[in-house]
C-alpha cells in the first residue's frame, strides 16, 4: 500500500516536471531514462522472471522501428496508429522464434538469440526495397490532431517527455502485472527449476512464449518510440545491432533481474552515468556498461536492488 | 477393479545399457506401494519413465486406464500423477509460499486460491510458520516437507515420492512417516520409493523389488522381508542372513 | 566450375583463421566450462598490436606473431586470474554476461585510444596473389593458412604428448578427477585462458594484412568463432578446426551464388540449424 501511494506520488511529480524545467536537455536526460526503463521492464519479463536471456532484443526494437517507418513512409499511417502494427508482426516473429529456440537451454539459448537478431539485421541490410538498406529511412511526423484541434506538431521535447512518461509507466505496469500473475509464478519456477516447473504442471513452452510475446510487444513499442524521437532516421546497425540488445540486459542485470524495481534503478543508473560520460567517452560510451556489469557479477550477482535486499534482509535478522 | 496406475512390461535402454526391463505391476486406488531395491537397480528411471520425463522404451504405462506413453509431465501431473525429486529441488529464489502456491495454481487460475490452497498443504506438513522464508535457505528436513507440500498441492490423485526420507534423522524420518499414512488416510494413492525398511514395512500395503533394472519380487511386507533372494540382491551374494 | 573451385579454396584459407579463433575458444571451453564472448576482442587487440609493430617499427604482421602470441597470453592470464576465475561456478548465463563486458571494455578502451579509424595495415604483397592455373589465391591468406597450420599443428602436439598438455586435457575431461590426481586445475585454466587468447592474438597477427583494423571488428569474429566450434563441437578442437574450415568454405562459397551480403546469413542460418538438429555438434560431446 505505502508502495502504491508512493509510486503514485512520484508520477504526479514526473508528471509535473516539464512545467518547471524548460532546459531541452535536461528533459532529454528525463526521456533517456524513460526509454531505459521502458526497455529494461520489458526485457525483464523474459530475462529476468523467466531466466531466458536473449541477447537479441534488438530484433524486436528494430521491428517496431522499421515497421512504424515503413507505414508511414509508403501508407501515411500515423505513427500513433502504426505502431500497432509494428507491435504484432514483431510479436508474431518472436513466436515463430520462441517456438523454434526455446527447446535450448542456459547459454546455448543466449546464443541462438543472438544469431537470430544477426539475421534479422541483416536482412533488413540488403532487402533493399523494403528498408533501403544501410542508407536507412527517413520520416516526418504528422501532427498529432484530435478533430481539428491540434494537441501538439512535436517540435519540443514535451511531447516526447509525456510520450516517454507513459509508455515507462505502462512498461512497469506490466511488468508488476505479470509478476504478480498465474504466469508470473509459472515463469519463475521455469527459471528456477525447469524440470520440477515441468512436473508440476508447467507448459513450459506456452509460458516461454507467453512471456517473450509480451517482452517482445513492449520492446517494439519502444522501439518505435525511440526511433521517432532519435531524429526520425533509421538504419539496420542503429536499432538492429547488438549495442541495444546487450544495453536492455545489462540495465537488468545491474539493477537485479527478476525485480520490478531492478531495472528501474539499473535504467536510471546507466542512463545517468552514461551522459555524465558522453563528453569525455564519446563513442565509447558502453565502456560504463562493460565495466558495471563485470562488478555487478563478481560482487553482486542479483544486482544493485538485491544487494540492497540481502542487506536489508541482514539488518533485519539481526535486530 | 481397474488399477489406478498399471505399469506393463515397461523397458528403458540408453543405448547399451537396461536400466528398466520388462517392469510389470499395477496399484491400486489407495494402495501405497513400496519400489524399493539396491542403488542403481532402476527406480528413479522407472518414475521418470512414468511421469513423462523419457518414454518407455517398450512397454506401456497406463494411468486411470489410459494409455500415458510419452505424455509431457505437465500433462502426466494435470491428470493427476504427481512426483517428488530423489535430490530436492526446491525453487530457491521463491519463498515456501511461493513454492507451493506454483503447486496450487495447476488447478486454478487465481493466485490468492492457490495461495489458500498452498497454505493449507503447509499446514499439513507443518511448514506453515515458515511461510515467508526462502525455499534455497531451509535445511534439508524442511526442504522435503515443502516438497511433499507442493506436490500435494496440485490435488493429485496419485503422488510417486523418491526417496523423501533420504538423508533425514530418525525423528524428521518419523515426521513423513506419519505423513504418508495420513496422506493414505485421505485416499491418495501412494508409490514410494525408499530405503529405510522399517518405513517401508509400517506404510505400504504391497511392495516390489527391482534389482538391476528387472522385477525381482513382488508381495506383500513380510513376504518381502523374508525373502531370501531380496537379502541377495541387497547383500550381493545368496545365502544371506534371515531378516 | 573454376569460380566454384577458386571460392573452395579460398574458403578453406580463410577458414583456417576461423579454426585458430575457435580452438581458442574451444580450448577455454573444454577446460572451464565458460563461453568467452571477449574472444573476437582478443583478435582485435592482436590486430592493433600487430598494426603498431607494423608502423612502429616496421615488423612484418607474420613474423610479429612471436610478439603478439606471447602478449595475449599474459593478457589472457591476466584476465583469468582477476576475473574469469571468480565466476567459475557462476550460472553460465552469467559467465557470458561477464566476458560481453570484458569484450565491451576491450573494445570501447580501443576505441578511447585510437579513435574509430580504420587502419589499415599494407605490406608490400597484401594484394598479391598466386595463380595456380586460372585460379587465383591471396598471397597473404596462403601464409596465414600455413602458419595456422603450424601452429595448430604445435598445439596438438602440446595437448598430446606433452605431461603438461595431459594436465590440461584431463581438466577438460573431468575437473575434480584430475584435481584429485594431483593437476592443479587452477593453473590449468590460467593456461587454458591464456592459450584461448594467444590464439586469437595469432589469428589478429594473421589476418592484420587482409582486414581493416578497427575496435567493433571483434564482434564478427567472435559470432564465427561460435558457429565454428558449435559445428564442430565444444570442447573439441578437431572439430573447430574441421568447422572452421567448412564455415570458410560455406561462406566463400555463398558469396559466390547469393551475393556478399547474404554470406553471413548463410552462416548464421547453419548456425541455428547445427544448434537445433545436433547441438553436440560434429564431433562434440553432448553437453547442454
Amino acid at each position: 500500500m505505502k508502495a502504491l501511494v508512493f509510486s503514485a506520488a512520484a508520477v504526479l511529480a514526473l508528471a509535473l516536471v516539464p512545467l518547471f524545467i524548460q532546459s531541452p536537455y535536461a528533459l532529454h536526460i528525463f526521456i533517456l531514462v524513460f526509454l531505459a526503463v521502458a526497455l529494461g521492464e520489458s526485457w525483464n519479463v523474459i530475462g529476468g522472471y523467466a531466466g531466458q536471456y536473449s541477447v537479441g532484443h534488438s530484433a524486436w526494437y528494430g521491428i517496431g522501428a522499421y515497421g512504424a517507418f515503413i507505414l508511414l513512409q509508403s501508407k501515411g499511417i500515423a505513427p500513433w496508429k502504426g505502431v500497432w502494427v509494428a507491435v504484432a508482426v514483431a510479436v508474431l516473429i518472436a513466436l515463430v522464434v520462441g517456438w523454434i529456440t526455446f527447446r535450448l537451454r542456459g547459454p546455448y539459448f543466449v546464443l541462438a538469440s543472438i544469431a537470430v537478431a544477426e539475421i534479422i539485421r541483416l536482412v533488413a541490410l540488403n532487402w533493399k526495397d523494403l528498408t533501403n538498406g544501410a542508407e536507412g529511412l527517413s520520416v516526418d511526423v504528422p501532427p498529432l490532431k484530435i478533430g481539428s484541434t491540434l494537441i501538439t506538431d512535436w517540435n519540443s521535447k514535451t511531447p516526447y517527455f509525456y510520450m516517454g512518461l507513459l509508455m515507462a509507466l505502462f512498461c512497469v505496469a506490466v511488468g508488476v502485472a505479470v509478476k504478480r500473475s498465474k504466469l508470473g509464478y509459472y515463469l519463475q519456477a521455469i527459471r528456477e527449476d525447469q524440470d520440477a516447473a515441468h512436473s508440476l504442471g508447467i507448459p513450459l513452452t506456452l509460458c516461454k512464449n507467453a512471456a517473450l510475446g509480451i517482452s517482445a510487444a513492449c520492446t517494439a513499442l519502444a522501439g518505435s518510440f525511440a526511433a521517432f524521437y532519435f531524429g526520425s532516421f533509421i538504419e539496420p546497425q542503429a536499432v538492429f545491432g547488438i549495442d541495444v540488445s546487450i544495453q536492455m540486459v545489462l540495465t537488468c542485470i545491474i539493477g537485479g533481474i527478476g525485480t520490478v524495481t531492478g531495472p528501474l534503478i539499473g535504467a536510471v543508473v546507466l542512463a545517468l552515468l552514461s551522459e555524465a560520460l558522453r563528453t569525455s567517452l564519446a563513442q565509447a560510451h558502453l565502456l560504463v556498461y562493460g565495466v558495471l556489469v563485470i562488478v555487478v557479477i563478481l560482487t553482486m550477482p542479483d544486482g544493485l536492488v538485491g544487494f540492497a535486499v540481502q542487506r536489508l534482509r541482514r539488518k533485519a535478522a539481526a535486530r | 477393479m481397474t488399477a489406478l496406475l498399471e505399469v506393463r512390461s515397461v523397458s528403458k535402454y540408453f543405448g547399451g545399457v537396461r536400466a528398466n526391463h520388462e517392469v510389470t505391476f499395477s496399484v491400486e486406488q489407495g494402495m501405497v506401494l513400496g519400489l524399493i531395491g539396491p542403488n542403481g537397480a532402476g527406480k528413479t528411471t522407472l518414475f521418470n519413465c512414468i511421469t513423462g520425463f523419457y518414454p518407455p522404451t517398450r512397454g506401456e504405462v497406463f494411468f486411470e486406464g489410459k494409455r500415458i506413453n510419452g505424455y509431457p509431465p505437465d500433462k502426466v501431473c494435470k491428470l493427476g500423477m504427481a512426483r517428488t525429486w530423489q535430490k530436492v529441488r526446491p525453487l530457491a529464489k521463491l519463498t515456501v509460499l511461493e513454492n507451493a502456491v506454483v503447486g496450487g495454481l495447476l488447478r486454478t487460475n487465481s493466485v490468492a486460491e492457490a495461495r489458500e490452497i498452498a497454505f493449507e498443504q503447509l499446514r499439513v506438513v507443518g511448514l506453515d510458520k515458515r511461510a515467508g522464508v526462502l525455499a534455497g535457505g531451509l535445511p534439508i528436513g524442511e526442504r522435503k516437507k515443502l516438497e511433499l507440500a507442493r506436490v500435494m498441492a496440485t490435488k493429485p490423485r496419485m503422488i510417486l515420492l523418491d526417496e523423501v526420507m533420504g538423508g533425514l534423522n530418525a525423528h524428521e524420518s518419523e515426521e513423513i512417516i506419519k505423513l504418508i499414512l495420513d496422506v493414505k488416510q485421505r485416499g491418495l494413492t501412494q508409490v514410494v520409493i525408499e530405503h529405510d525398511m522399517k518405513a517401508i514395512v509400517r506404510t505400504c500395503d504391497r511392495i516390489v523389488v527391482l534389482n538391476s533394472g528387472e522385477k525381482l519380487a513382488e508381495g506383500s511386507p513380510k513376504e518381502i522381508v523374508n525373502d531370501p533372494r531380496v537379502m541377495a540382491a541387497y547383500l550381493g551374494d545368496s545365502g544371506g542372513v534371515k531378516a | 566450375m573454376a569460380v566454384l573451385i577458386q571460392s573452395i579454396l579460398g574458403g578453406i584459407l580463410i577458414g583456417g583463421i576461423y579454426a585458430l579463433v575457435g580452438i581458442g575458444l574451444t580450448l577455454i571451453f573444454g577446460v572451464m566450462r565458460v563461453i568467452n564472448f571477449a574472444q573476437g576482442d582478443l583478435v582485435m587487440v592482436g590486430m592493433y598490436v600487430t598494426f603498431f609493430l607494423f608502423q612502429l617499427l616496421g615488423v612484418d604482421p607474420f613474423l610479429s606473431v612471436v610478439v603478439t602470441m606471447p602478449a595475449l597470453f599474459l593478457l589472457g592470464a591476466v584476465l583469468q586470474r582477476s576475473v574469469i576465475n571468480a565466476v567459475l561456478d557462476a550460472l553460465p548465463q552469467n559467465q557470458i554476461l561477464l566476458t560481453i563486458g570484458i569484450g565491451l571494455v576491450l573494445s570501447n578502451l580501443a576505441q578511447l585510444a585510437f579513435t574509430s579509424d580504420y587502419r589499415i595495415l599494407s605490406t608490400s604483397y597484401s594484394s598479391s596473389s598466386v595463380a595456380l592455373g586460372i585460379i587465383r589465391l591471396s598471397t597473404p591468406l596462403i601464409y596465414c593458412f600455413f602458419i595456422t597450420a603450424a601452429i595448430t599443428v604445435v598445439l596438438y602436439w602440446f595437448l598430446v604428448k606433452t605431461d603438461t598438455g595431459h594436465a590440461v586435457r584431463a581438466t577438460a575431461q573431468d575437473r575434480e578427477a584430475a584435481q584429485l590426481m594431483g593437476v592443479n586445475v587452477r593453473n590449468m585454466g590460467v593456461l587454458a585462458f591464456g592459450l584461448g587468447s594467444a590464439l586469437a592474438g595469432a589469428a589478429g597477427a594473421l589476418v592484420a594484412p587482409t582486414y581493416y583494423i578497427y575496435p567493433q571488428v571483434g564482434g564478427a569474429f567472435t559470432l564465427k568463432a561460435f558457429v565454428v566450434v558449435v559445428l564442430g563441437g565444444m570442447g573439441s578442437i578437431i572439430g573447430a578446426t574441421l568447422g572452421g574450415v567448412l564455415i570458410g568454405v560455406a561462406e566463400s562459397v555463398s558469396a559466390v551464388y547469393f551475393g556478399s551480403g547474404w554470406k553471413d546469413i548463410c552462416v548464421y542460418v547453419i548456425f541455428l540449424l547445427v544448434l537445433l538438429l545436433k547441438p553436440s555438434g560434429l564431433l562434440g560431446k553432448s553437453r547442454m
